[in-house]
């Protein structure tokens, strides 16, 4: 026989403490006959006096911190198993620092602790210092976190995966890369700017890679200006996409705006 | 026909826009703080230890709440979302990526200043070489505020002295 027993078929009670709704949503995905928590034994249950587990969304309002203390319990007193759902209730998350979150008098609220202070874990060091029993706590962050993340998180519970994550420390003996572009620094940082101001975050490095490579190609010419403007040509009649070819063009004015200026050394703005 | 997912007896991948885990690439990291100013719940954490002349890049993913606000200030793209997304786990401390740099000790007075070897280099990079020539640079950078504030007051007031005598 194992020492620790072999969770079987967790019943568990969902309980708010104060999350946006999202978390909660994602919990009833869990439910529905596509993901199907069920086939794992998953039950979950009216009242926190049948669960064996609490499913706990939300970072623990002030409001909140009674009835969850109650509830919990009135749980069973074991396994008592905690799961945590949602970046909220693990560290507080957006709300980490509103006035209605509870926090414990010893943990601040802008100190420099890691791993972050905050959600329910306020409320299982209270319940721990009273004497109470309170089981195993499992962490699964997201804002929301999906409905894989959460099976993922339960099958853990029940041994069926092991966990993927390692805490990481790195010092400066990993090396140091400073990537080298084929264009002048200022002025793929200044186009990568622009750039963002018009497609974001997400797309831009991928076009702006494009481009440097159009670029690099044209400066060996003789004649760079039109070789830039006929292989731009090109690659948009190739793409055949509206918004590349946009991004395309304001980047080739660009570009010769911020190079020109540079080349004759005058003034000029960055980025408007 | 069953539509259920096998999920966690097989393995899934998310699609590939997917705001996943964020993830520091050590290599590429400078350690300049920008996405710690940019970071709305404060996941991303820098903490200066002028001791032992250190910065830690502190991220916990379990306050993360996938913005990618980081990953669009980031100046080397050293901070991406990846698409991964299992990270449950009993421990919180599985949750933390540490990336520690050195700091720039100052040549005059010896103590550390408060950026990283690295951001010097980026910075080296950006600048036009036709500003100042490369030997005042060597001499200028590595200097903490301090005294370089102090070199520009001594030589305003000596300045000044040669003015009025």
């Amino acid at each position: 026989m194992s020492a620790k027993p072999k969770l079987r078929s967790v019943w568990v009670f969902h309980l708010n403490t104060g999350a946006c709704n999202g978390c909660d949503i994602e919990i009833l995905d869990i439910l529905t006959p596509f993901y199907d928590a069920e086939r794992l034994g998953v039950k979950l249950v009216g009242s926190p006096r049948h669960a064996h587990a609490m499913l706990v969304t939300g970072p623990l309002t002030r409001q909140c911190y009674y009835g969850a203390k109650k509830a919990i319990k009135a749980m069973p007193p074991k396994p008592r198993i905690i799961v945590v759902i949602g970046t909220c209730a693990c560290s507080g998350g957006i709300f980490y620092n509103g006035y209605p979150i509870y926090r414990r008098s010893e943990s601040g609220r802008e100190g420099c602790e890691y791993p972050r202070r905050g959600g329910i874990i306020e409320l299982i060091e209270d319940l721990r210092d009273e004497g109470e029993y309170v089981g195993p706590v499992i962490y699964i962050p997201g804002c929301p976190p999906r409905p894989e993340e959460i099976l993922y998180g339960i099958a853990q519970l029940l041994g069926l995966v092991e966990k993927k994550l390692e805490g990481e420390h790195y010092t400066e003996e990993v090396g140091f890369e400073l990537p080298e572009a084929p264009i002048n620094e200022r002025i793929r940082l200044t186009l990568r700017e622009k750039l963002r101001h018009v497609v974001g975050y997400f797309d831009r490095d991928k076009i702006l890679e494009d481009f440097m490579e159009l670029v690099k190609k044209a400066e060996e010419s003789e004649k760079p200006k039109e070789e830039l403007k006929k292989l731009i040509d090109e690659y948009n009649a190739k793409i055949r996409d509206v918004r590349i070819s946009f991004c395309m063009r304001l980047l080739e004015n660009e570009y010769w705006r911020v190079r020109d200026a540079l080349s004759a050394g005058k003034e000029f703005v960055y980025w408007v | 026909m069953p539509v259920t997912l096998r999920y966690p007896f097989t393995e899934l991948e998310a699609p590939p826009e997917y705001r996943g885990l964020p993830h520091i690439d050590p290599k590429l990291c400078i350690g300049c703080g920008a996405c710690v100013n940019a970071c709305p719940p404060d996941a991303i954490l820098r903490i200066d230890d002028y001791d032992r002349g250190t910065r830690k890049i502190v991220l916990d993913i379990g306050r993360c709440i996938r913005c990618a606000r980081c990953e669009e200030v980031c100046p080397t793209g050293a901070i991406r979302l990846t698409n991964l997304f299992e990270a449950a786990s009993p421990d919180r401390r599985d949750h933390i990526q540490v990336v520690e740099l050195r700091l720039v000790r100052c040549k005059v007075c010896g103590n550390y200043t408060d950026f990283t070897e690295r951001q010097v280099k980026k910075a080296l990079q950006i600048l036009p070489k036709e500003i100042l020539e490369e030997e005042a640079l060597e001499e200028r950078v590595f200097i903490c505020r301090n005294c370089r504030r102090k070199g520009t007051v001594d030589a305003t007031i000596n300045a000044t002295k040669e003015v009025v005598l």
